[in-house]
């Protein structure tokens, strides 16, 4: 191949102008073993773009077996629901059938607490009146005082 | 559609998908984990791809954008670090394999930003037509042919800079 065409077809490459066939006569060339020591620089950029398409994907893909396992998700995901179906409802009447007794001891407990307060609600207002007495009971005392001095008081003048 | 059926389908281009992931995330365990989990994907929306008129543009895509994303969440990780150790053995491994200009341009193709290596992997490397990329990467021809063009550029630029460094 003319040189003249290669050294066109190198610019119209760079550019990106240049068709695959035309890429593949470029490969060739300078795959070919005649290139010119000046365009030499070039042949490691076509040798690596046909290196790099030697390189394969070796590993086996792997894929699900699809009815096996959509199978299988089906299954357990009914057996999963039917497990909890069956351990809330057992749980759920369970409940139910303990609490009649239950509910006769919580409704005797709240009457207990019911007295409790009501008791301790008038307690509270007893002790109140109680203070109340107190201090009427201290203030005669004084009042008391008051008196026995008058009236020793009153011998004395006499 | 069958496994087998869809196997025959999609067999033909996974090694297109594994380069193609491979050239983004740069790993091949990444890579190869992307490729599986777009088969996967593939194979659970199975019904939608018969309707695609082409499947493999289609896995293609779908390749491109778990990458993307894995890249994203992989900034936002402290994982870049790992991975650049990683890069640093595989590519000393590459230069005793290949010889040394062709793992020069894998290691400059790295660099790239990322739509300009999809499209120079897709068009230099897999050689596909442009309305092909171009339905691959959602992207009009004229913006592919302006990155395939730069992408090129700056492959031969950093080339001949490192030939260059090599001879002095």
């Amino acid at each position: 191949m003319e040189l003249a065409k290669i050294t066109k077809l190198l610019d119209a490459y760079f550019e990106g102008n240049t068709t695959l066939a035309e890429e593949a006569q470029l490969r060739d060339f300078f795959s070919s073993g005649s290139v010119p020591e000046h365009l030499q620089g070039y042949t490691a950029l076509f040798a690596s773009f046909q290196e790099a398409k030697k390189e394969t994907f070796e590993k086996e893909i792997k894929l699900p077996s699809e009815r096996k396992q959509n199978n299988f998700w089906k299954w357990s995901i009914a057996a999963s629901v039917a497990l909890l179906v069956g351990i809330s409802s057992y749980m759920y009447f369970n409940n139910n059938g303990l609490s009649a007794e239950e509910e006769e001891a919580l409704m005797a407990f709240n009457q207990a607490k019911e007295t409790m307060f009501l008791l301790s609600e008038n307690l509270n207002k007893g002790t109140q009146k109680v203070t109340f007495i107190n201090e009427f009971s201290e203030n005669t005392a004084t009042i008391n005082l008051i008196n026995q001095f008058t009236e020793s008081k009153n011998l004395i003048l006499k | 559609m069958n496994q087998t059926e869809f196997t025959a389908l999609v067999l033909p281009f996974k090694d297109k998908l594994y380069r193609m992931a491979k050239r983004l995330l740069v790993s091949s365990e990444e890579a190869e984990d992307a490729v599986q989990e777009v088969f996967l994907k593939l194979w659970k929306g199975k019904q939608r791809i018969t309707n695609y008129a082409n499947p493999e543009a289609f896995a293609m895509t779908m390749t491109k954008n778990y990458c993307l994303d894995r890249l994203k969440s992989k900034q936002a990780s402290n994982l870049k670090i790992v991975h650049s150790n990683y890069q640093n053995s595989e590519n000393l491994q590459r230069t005793v394999e290949v010889n040394d200009g062709v793992s020069m341009v894998f290691k400059i193709m790295e660099t790239l930003p990322e739509k300009q290596r999809m499209i120079l992997q897709l068009r230099d490397v897999e050689q596909f037509e442009f309305h092909e990329i171009s339905e691959m990467l959602d992207i009009n021809e004229t913006a592919i042919r302006v990155n395939l063009s730069r992408a090129r550029k700056t492959v031969r630029d950093e080339l001949l800079k490192k030939y260059n460094y090599g001879v002095s």
